[in-house]
């Protein structure tokens, strides 16, 4: 029975172990080949001491590595979080704090970017460091080596004690305040978001699917998975321009992709070479992290006529939520679709009462992928998991349901249509940006005496940063000086693209920052 | 240093913060760095394309041309001397 995130590999496995599993650059692995190195790797990680339940880091690019590291963390028990590879050291730091880090898997590159920040790291008992590069000196923990780890012979099966019910993983993402909280995701909440997708999608073995999100984003993981679990193809890429995307895309056959807006963006500029050879394999692309702009579904749909295009939505407190069947696109084309298989997507007003079509209210997901919640995070748990309102007293609070912060309204047919957020924050190339996050940066070159963020709509990105900012008395702020500071301490997409010096910040009656009234000055 | 490294330099360090901080080493890889992203390089290309008054062909679009100020420096040389590089 197939109940484990690694059972979904095993049985793909069974069924056909000399398919083509995973592919980068010139790097294949069968399903055998890429089964074989995760026993191995699950056998070196309980070795060194990972048991059930320890939090197993992954900092690594897209690679044949990574992929092995999930799944290979996964075999031994463990439970993987994926650290997105743009992350600087304080935010892994924090990650790895936050989630008492039992080992953490790495290239010597970044090894040697994170050993200021390791002593820090009170629960890290051990490194796992890819590839033939030097450790850095003065690590104070035992540093194993990836390649040895994989080659390591497998005792063919352990007594496997996990449950469907067991934490897999913890996805980073941000809110509207603080430090990024981790999304606890049972197994059942990833295989169930696993075969829903993959139903809706109608993936099956011959699927060959490209990942460009990265594994860290839940749509991405999920795209991983619906490929094992079918026993298809996944292709992973980097890449700096679209038109790599495009080679790929054609080289490979690639039959399903899945985007955020951004990445439509690009491949509609005419430099992606999108529309000079028809990508006659390309069956189907999705896109999630954001509504597409209308203007590039229309050249996307121009150049790739035969493609069926999924709008979908979902967030991380819940996976995966809705999808716009492709025929019905011409007639909603602005709809983020109803919910998927097995989920019901209620729209509720204040009150908690279901709202009438075309009434705005909250979108609130029930089903299988509702996640755990945050970890150590009990109080913004309670707040975005709650009872569900609509069950019958005597049910007591035998469900959680999960409340977005999404506002929505349903059309006559069940269809949802995106509003606005509740809260205030930020969404950029399909990343979740908490303003608090950016303000406390910005505050810590100790120049400022109040820093706002806002989101501005931009075009490519969704939208971007903009920061209104006081100056502490008698100090004065090179605006260029104060983002340089900034893009030491967070990734580029989290460091404002505009700033503007005020020399008071509005304020409400209670005294807190007047963000609404930010928002108005922009014209929002 | 020529002029053309310098002119290209300057766009960078105005541009991307973190190359104000952090300098620029002429073989160091933008997106390795976190420098730029994707994005980024585009900007990038498109100030080559004003400033020098080139034509970058999509056959020139290649990680090899734009990885870093290096390579940056000697494609624009490059096209400068009339030499293709695709």
């Amino acid at each position: 029975m197939d109940f484990l995130i690694w059972h979904l590999l095993r049985d793909s496995l069974r069924r056909n172990p000399e398919k083509e599993a995973l592919v980068h650059g010139a790097e294949r692995l069968s399903y055998r080949e890429l089964a074989r190195r995760t026993a191995g790797l699950a056998t070196g990680l309980r070795q060194h001491g990972l048991k059930r339940g320890d939090r197993m880091g992954i900092y690594l690019d897209a690679s044949v590595q990574q992929v092995v590291s999930i799944f290979g963390a996964s075999e031994a028990e463990g439970v993987y979080v994926p650290v997105n590879i743009l992350l600087h050291p304080e935010q892994v730091m924090h990650i790895a704090r936050d989630c008492g880090m039992k080992g953490l898997i790495t290239t010597s590159a970044k090894l040697e970017a994170l050993a200021e920040v390791l002593p820090q790291i009170p629960s890290l008992e051990f490194l796992v460091v890819t590839g033939a590069g030097e450790v850095p000196s003065g690590i104070n923990v035992p540093v194993h080596r990836y390649e040895e780890l994989c080659a390591l012979d497998s005792p063919g099966s352990w007594r496997e004690t996990s449950i469907e019910k067991d934490l897999a993983a913890i996805l980073y993402t941000s809110g509207s305040t603080g430090k990024p909280k981790g999304v606890m995701l049972s197994h059942a909440n990833v295989v169930a978001g696993s075969r829903i997708v993959s139903t809706y999608l109608g993936i099956t073995e011959n699927e060959r699917i490209l990942a460009v999100l990265p594994f860290s984003f839940d749509a991405g993981m999920n795209q991983m998975m619906t490929a094992f679990e079918k026993g298809g193809t996944l292709v992973l890429i980097n890449f700096m321009f679209a038109r790599e995307i495009v080679k790929v895309l054609l080289k490979e056959n690639i039959t399903g992709l899945a985007g955020v807006p951004t990445l439509w963006s690009l491949l509609a500029q005419p430099n992606s070479t999108l529309d000079k050879q028809p990508l006659t394999s390309l069956r189907y692309i999705t896109n999630t992290g954001g509504a597409m702009p209308q203007p590039v579904l229309k050249i996307l749909r121009q150049h790739l006529p035969a493609t069926k295009v999924f709008l979908m939505y979902g967030l991380t407190e819940a996976f995966r939520s809705t999808y716009l069947p492709p025929e019905e696109l011409d007639k909603r084309p602005t709809s983020m679709g109803k919910a998927i298989p097995d989920t019901e997507i209620l729209v509720l007003n204040e009150q908690g009462q279901l709202c009438k079509p075309g009434e705005p209210g909250e979108l609130v997901h029930r089903g299988p992928t509702v996640s755990l919640g945050y970890w150590n995070r009990p109080e913004e748990t309670a707040r975005a998991l709650r009872p569900n309102p609509l069950l019958p007293s005597e049910m007591g609070d035998c469900e959680k349901v999960c409340y977005s912060g999404d506002l929505v309204k349903m059309d006559e047919d069940g269809f949802l249509y995106f509003i606005g957020r509740r809260d205030t924050m930020i969404k950029s190339s399909g990343v979740r940006i908490s303003p608090t996050e950016v303000e406390e940066v910005l505050f810590q070159t100790g120049k400022l005496r109040g820093a706002a963020v806002i989101g501005l709509p931009d075009e490519m990105l969704g939208q971007v940063i903009k920061a209104f900012i006081v100056a502490k008395d008698g100090q004065t702020v090179d605006t260029e000086v104060l983002l340089a500071d900034c893009a030491q301490k967070m990734p580029r997409y989290m460091v404002p693209k505009f700033v503007e010096i005020l020399s008071e910040l509005p304020k409400t009656s209670s005294g807190k920052v007047d963000y609404p009234a930010l928002r108005r000055r922009e014209g929002l | 240093m020529d002029s053309n490294e310098a002119r290209i330099r300057e766009f960078v360090m105005k541009t991307f913060p973190l190359a104000r901080k952090n300098g620029i080493k002429a073989d160091e890889k933008w997106l390795e760095t976190g420098m730029m992203d994707s994005l980024g390089i585009l900007d990038l290309v498109q100030f080559l394309e004003k400033e020098f008054a080139i034509h970058v062909s999509d056959d020139e679009l290649l990680p090899e041309n734009f990885e870093s100020l290096n390579s940056v420096v000697s494609f624009v040389n490059a096209r400068q001397g009339g030499v293709l590089k695709s």
